[in-house]
């Protein structure tokens, strides 16, 4: 009989929906149900959470008091008329109950789905709790007796619940029956706990309470209306706020207690917690949508977070007290839970929440207004405090990953990419002309997956990384062993409920991680053929699949708000917004717009072009002064049809400056970029915005797509923030969201939780494919099977009068870093350190690099030489003098001369074919140089003796007939001129002079390159090896460049040029010549900034570094530029390193990137001076010893 | 052998190849500078029959400096002392970059044949070979006898 009595209210409870809770969408309808359920208490209000308590009441107690206990529970029931409460305007603010589809998109890590309309309550658990008794005497309560749980009034509140109590009308037992009033000393008024759960907004009473907190007792009635006693705080403390906010219902009945009561004896409870409808409601938080950031705004944006924090403590501190445990959850948080770091999670939010407000309110317009719309992200989640978002631009350097780090996250990636050899593969439509191979076929299945929202591909249709799965549980029929452990029984599969231990959010709708972002990051390793990948997807999914036209409905309702008019304020809002629809949906977005850096606009457009059937794929460059009305273009028709959009990202940039200048002027025609929805955006080389703040990542963030795409090879460059900002542009949820992303991987990240790697690698396995070219696929064999290649350090000697300038600079230098720095003005003469640093780095490529600049402007000679030391800088005038060949020394004449020899010598000169074996260094000489005395020798040779003389005090006499002594002076150089003609800059040599002598004899260039010699030397045997050897020579410097270019021209080799002072067009004309079949060597120079990236070169196999660069990854990245698909020939690297120069330190450093690498790199403008200082220290050695690796 | 300047390796293929009558010198096998050398006594001079083994060292800075040699074996010579050394003008300042493994032992070979006592290293020696020169010679005689043989 207690069995069938129970049972009914349960199936009641599902099969008649609306009877506490009809829909209720907006205030609106709350109100309207509170009157329906005022209309109708009696009919319907069989409150089936009361009913089962009786129930379970009735195994403990006789029949007829059950029978009254559910008559009048019924009534007692706070449910029914708990939506009462919502009618009173405490709660002035369009939240919550705006609606499921609103707080959609905003609040991220909320689930998607509305409450179901037939939702009241879930029964969550119970547990046995301790009381006290507050209460003298017997007949209060027996075991098995009903108790009802309520919480003491707040003062402030009175008038609230006064026009509660008066809605709440006749069915409430407890009004005016107050027993014991004289105890309540702080609540003053009792009320139905139904009214105290239904308050909707926690931050408002609050705000109320102020400082005096209201204690956290539970009071407890019996079914009468006595007041019995109190929870123990220690045991449902926890209670307090859950119940105060309404996100949990109570019952309960007696255990145990004494027969007679006497006051603070002990009463055991079996409390039953039921999850109100409340508990799935949204927790009111965005607030933020009214743009301007008011103190008081701010004020309660923080309130509510502690209300969140509160909640979720609570929250999760009932669910270990009942035991209930998730069904599922992800083995990500789990991971977590087990090593506590969900704890270490929790506090270290909590620092944050607790602390903000002194800091903020000086500035309480900070962090709202137009100083950024990431600080308005910085509000989206109730569980991070947006101080974060502040802090964090001082924070950057400390958030450098090292060396270890960046190896920890390359494991991630290998994690994240285990599973990706099993993925499909997927052949191109035909019109796509070239030939994948299988991991590239595999990624066009992932990315068309991707584009159509198809994630079962990778199954990870899983739950939310941060939500845990639960089940409510059946009601225990009354009669069975109050058992909280065998709780399995009693699941109710069925219902389930999710919670985010994170936010203390709860849900009932699966929270998939499947985010509506459609695209993702192809992060393959250079040189993979990831615009070719590209390429295929765009042929693959030419057209908008018509179900992703209409706009989701997030979307239509936030459209209006944010139309034109409002448009200034709300463009920081703007970055979050999803993807806006066009307003004429008309046009259906088909067109790709491909972002890429300056240098490979062109390399794209070629591509496409090559890869694509005549006629399939029409791709434009809209750069310099080719922009057109955008609109204009995508809608020509037929042959003139635009299908892809190709741009750089600085042009992108200013376009987006120019629109968001104009958008607003009434005269604004359009015709921009961001006046166009593209099917597909990619951004290649996406790393360009890894800077969130730099105006060319906002220009992509606000970029209109359907499909949004990432290529770069280095997704994490060097800090984590680096890949939020791929994401925010791919408008992932969550982790799009600044302060999101900072809360759960950056911050546990800076703070050592290994567990925030997890993290990334959930982020990466759902949104990123990286295959590298070590791996293999299903079969074993390499993905990319790319010849080998060869790196080869050159370790060069400096000839001397080298070594004597550089000496000479750098002690200079370090004389003067060591006064400033002793003075302490390094700091403020950082610049000027830095620049002396540059010159050394010039001076190890060439000389002249250092001393053409000197000779030819007196005061900057003067200023890099410190005029202090007048003198000295004289000195090294001479010494320059000296070697470029300017100082006379006539009296070399006198020496006497073998005639006949030089007679012989003579004649040679003018025959021989071979170059002649030099007597020192036993090779062909190289720069042969003619000695008074008509012998010969390598210019290395002879100057590298006769400063060796110099340094012995010595004469230098010839080697082979000790005449002399020999001054550098005397050398004269002979040149064999070749009969040939540069063909790029047309510089003919001996074009007239046919007949004339092949040999010149000439005044030596004494100032010559070490490094550059050694290149010509290099090159020539090349040649010899490979006549048609095409080369490229990367240097940072163009005036290196330079040389190189005048020597090999002097050389008689053909070379081009590819640097950033060229325009698109050129370089585009250069990289087509290069290309070209030629039956002579060519040598490309390319600046490392310039043509480091993206580019294609296959056509050569040799590559020369010149000179050091900060970033090693730079030089990788310069280096794959031939190492790469396509690549058939193995791969030859040759980097010149001077000995003993700053370049083995510059090395070093390289190694361990530090902050000197990005002083150098943004120009000296870093905050960080102390740490490139102690950098700068180890440059010149003053810092540590260098006895180690002494071998550069 | 990598890390050793063509002109070394040249050198020493040649030396190994078609060594002067009367010397050979062999790179040892941990150090490719260092090299295992002998020098028979010229013929009609004291050290006729003997073989001298000497040492010889290439420094880092060769062939700007001279290369390092010493006597391992005892001799009896006014230019060279207990230690081995040797007084020769090519192995200090008169060396010039265009000279070679070779030349200098052939010089030092010639040494033997042409003592030259004004210059002396080993002063005893020296004077010894002043005052009573066959005396001398028969010492220099027996100690190649001693030691060289």
């Amino acid at each position: 009989m207690e069995i069938e009595e129970a049972s009914p209210p349960i199936s009641s409870k599902r099969s008649s929906p609306d009877l506490f809770f009809p829909v209720s969408d907006s205030e609106e309808e709350d109100v309207i149900t509170a009157s329906g359920a005022l209309a109708g208490p009696s009919s319907s209000a069989v409150a089936p959470s009361s009913t089962a308590t009786s129930s379970r009441a009735n195994g403990h107690k006789t029949q007829s008091q059950s029978q009254r206990t559910n008559g009048k529970s019924a009534e007692i029931e706070f449910f029914g008329s708990q939506n009462s409460d919502d009618i009173i305007p405490l709660d002035t603010r369009p939240n919550a109950s705006a609606g499921p589809s609103k707080i959609k998109r905003p609040l991220s890590q909320s689930p998607p789905a509305a409450i179901p309309s037939d939702f009241e309550q879930g029964y969550l658990g119970e547990f046995v709790c301790e009381g006290w008794s507050l209460s003298k005497g017997k007949g209060y309560c027996s075991p098995g007796s009903k108790v009802i749980f309520e919480r003491p009034k707040i003062k402030v509140d009175e008038p609230v619940i006064k026009g509660n109590e008066k809605m709440g009308g006749p069915a409430r037992l407890v009004n005016g029956k107050v027993v014991g009033t004289q105890k309540k000393a702080i609540g003053g008024k009792q009320v139905t706990l139904g009214s105290m759960m239904s308050k909707k907004a926690p931050p408002p009473a609050k705000k109320t309470v102020g400082k005096p907190v209201i204690d956290s007792i539970i009071r407890f009635r019996n079914d009468r209306g006595f007041e019995v006693g109190r929870l123990s705080v220690q045991e449902a403390g926890f209670l307090t706020h859950l119940l105060d906010t309404g996100v949990i219902a109570l019952s309960g009945h007696v255990i145990d207690c004494p027969q007679s009561l006497s006051t603070g004896s002990t009463i055991l409870l079996n409390v039953k917690v039921y999850l109100a409808r409340k508990a799935f409601e949204k927790v009111e938080k965005d607030g933020r949508n009214k743009e301007e950031g008011s103190f008081w705004q701010e004020q309660k944006e923080t309130t509510e977070e502690e209300a969140m924090r509160k909640r979720k403590d609570a929250l999760g501190a009932l669910f270990s007290r009942i035991g209930v445990k998730p069904i599922r959850s992800n083995a990500l948080l789990l991971a977590q839970k087990k090593n506590g770091a969900a704890q270490i999670n929790e506090t270290s939010l909590q620092h944050f929440t607790d602390s903000p407000k002194p800091k903020r309110s000086p500035s309480p317009s900070k962090g709202s207004n137009a100083s950024g719309g990431e600080k308005g992200k910085g509000k989206v989640s109730a569980a991070n405090s947006d101080d974060e978002a502040e802090d964090e631009d001082s924070g950057d350097e400390a958030e450098k990953l090292d060396e270890e780090q960046m190896n920890e996250i390359d494991t991630i990636y290998r994690k994240a990419q285990q599973g990706d050899t099993r993925l499909e593969e997927t052949n191109p439509p035909d019109t796509f002309l070239y030939t994948l191979r299988p991991y590239q076929k595999q990624a066009l299945t992932w990315m068309s997956a991707r584009e159509k929202g198809d994630e079962s591909i990778r199954d990870n249709n899983s739950l939310h990384p941060l939500w845990e799965e639960y089940a409510f549980r059946k009601e225990q029929t009354v009669g069975q062993p109050i058992e909280i452990e065998d709780d399995d029984d009693f699941v109710d599969p069925s219902r389930k409920f999710y919670w985010n231990p994170y936010s203390g959010e709860l849900s009932l709708a699966f929270p998939t991680s499947n985010t509506r972002a459609k695209g993702g990051i192809l992060a393959d390793a250079m040189g993979m053929g990831k615009t070719c990948m590209m390429a295929s997807l765009i042929h693959a999914n030419m057209d908008a699949e018509v179900s992703s036209t209409p706009p989701p409905v997030a979307e239509a309702e936030d459209e209006p708000a944010n139309k034109r008019p409002k448009f200034k304020q709300v463009t920081l809002s703007n970055q979050w917004r999803a993807i806006p629809t066009v307003a004429k949906p008309v046009n259906v977005p088909r067109a790709t717009l491909v972002v890429c850096p300056v240098s490979l606009a062109s390399q794209w457009h070629d591509e496409l072009g090559k890869m694509s059937e005549k006629g399939t794929i029409t791709s434009f460059m809209w750069y310099g002064n080719d922009r057109v009305d955008i609109e204009r273009l995508l809608a020509q028709e037929g042959k003139k049809k635009v299908d892809v959009i190709i741009t750089s990202y600085g042009t992108l940039a200013s376009e987006y400056q120019k629109w968001r200048k104009n958008k607003d002027k009434p005269t604004y025609e359009g015709g921009s970029l961001y006046d166009h929805e593209f099917l597909r955006i990619v951004l290649d080389e996406a790393h360009n915005i890894k800077n969130r703040t730099a105006l060319v990542s906002k220009a992509c963030y606000e970029l209109k797509g359907q499909r949004r795409w990432a290529l770069t090879g280095t997704p994490i460059v060097n800090r984590l923030d680096d890949l939020y900002s791929l994401l925010h542009f791919l408008r992932l949820e969550p982790w799009g969201h600044y302060s999101f992303f900072r809360s759960f991987v950056t911050i546990p990240f800076l703070n050592q939780d290994p567990k925030a790697l997890n993290v990334v690698q959930y982020i990466l396995e759902s949104c990123l494919l990286r295959r590298e070219k070590t791996m293999r696929d299903k079969d074993g064999k390499l993905i990319v099977d790319l010849p080998p290649k060869h790196v080869d350090i050159q370790v060069l000697d400096f000839s001397r009068p080298e070594r004597q300038i550089y000496k000479h600079l750098e002690d200079r230098a370090k004389r003067r870093f060591i006064q400033l720095d002793a003075e302490g003005r390094a700091m403020s003469n950082y610049t000027s350190i830095l620049a002396m640093l540059m010159k050394l780095r010039q001076c190890v490529d060439h000389p002249l690099l250092v001393l053409g600049k000197m000779n030819e402007d007196d005061e900057f000679a003067e200023k890099l030489l410190d005029a202090e030391t007048g003198d000295e800088s004289s000195n090294l005038k001479d010494l320059i003098a000296l070697y470029a060949g300017g100082a006379k020394s006539a009296d070399s004449e006198k020496e006497e001369v073998d005639h006949a020899f030089a007679a012989k010598v003579l004649r040679e000169l003018g025959e021989q074919e071979t170059t002649p074996i030099c007597d020192i260094c036993s090779n062909e000489m190289f720069d042969e140089v003619l000695l008074p005395c008509y012998h010969r020798c390598c210019q290395d040779c002879i100057v590298g003796w006769i400063g060796t003389c110099e340094d012995q005090n010595k004469p230098a006499l010839c080697p082979s007939c000790s005449k002399g002594p020999i001054k550098l002076s005397d050398l004269r150089s002979i040149q064999r001129k070749r009969k040939r003609v540069n063909p790029l800059t047309g510089m003919s040599i001996n074009e007239n002079e046919e007949d004339q002598k092949d040999v010149v004899i000439g005044k030596v260039d004494l100032v010559q390159s070490t490094k550059l010699r050694a290149l010509v030397r290099k090159l020539e045997r090349m040649k010899s090896e490979d006549p048609t050897v095409k080369t490229l020579v990367f240097s940072q410097f163009t005036s290196f460049l330079d040389l190189i270019e005048t020597t090999l021209t002097r050389e008689g080799v053909k070379w081009l040029r590819f640097d950033g002072s060229m325009s698109q067009a050129q370089r585009a004309t250069t990289i087509e010549e290069f290309g070209k079949k030629t039956k002579e060597p060519v040598v490309l120079l390319i600046s490392l900034k310039a043509g480091g990236v993206g580019l294609n070169l296959t056509m050569a196999n040799h590559v020369f570094m010149m000179d050091t660069w900060w970033n090693e990854a730079i030089e990788q990245q310069a280096i794959d530029r031939v190492h790469r698909l396509g690549q058939n020939k193995s791969v030859y690297v040759t980097r010149y390193i001077i000995k003993g120069t700053v370049e083995k330190r510059i090395m070093k450093i390289q190694r361990s990137k530090t902050a000197l690498v990005n002083a150098s790199l943004s120009g000296g403008g870093s905050k960080d001076k102390g740490a490139s200082l102690a950098d700068i220290k180890k440059i010149f050695g003053l810092d540590e010893d260098d006895s180690e690796d002494e071998v550069y | 052998m990598s890390g050793l300047p063509k002109r070394i390796l040249k050198e020493t293929e040649r030396l190994m190849s078609d060594s002067p009558p009367g010397i050979s010198a062999a790179p040892k096998d941990d150090n490719l500078r260092h090299f295992d050398v002998t020098v028979a006594g010229p013929e009609s001079s004291p050290y006729e029959g003997g073989i001298f083994k000497l040492e010889l060292f290439l420094p880092e800075e060769y062939p700007m400096n001279p290369p390092k040699v010493r006597f391992l074996t005892k001799i009896y010579h006014p230019n060279i002392d207990k230690l081995g050394r040797i007084c020769l003008d090519i192995l200090k300042d008169k060396w010039s970059p265009a000279l070679q493994i070779r030349t200098v032992l052939l010089s030092i070979q010639a040494l033997l044949g042409a003592p030259n006592p004004d210059d002396p290293l080993a002063n005893d020696v020296a004077q010894n070979w002043k005052e009573n020169q066959s005396a001398a010679i028969e010492q220099a005689r027996e100690w190649t006898r001693q030691y060289a043989q």
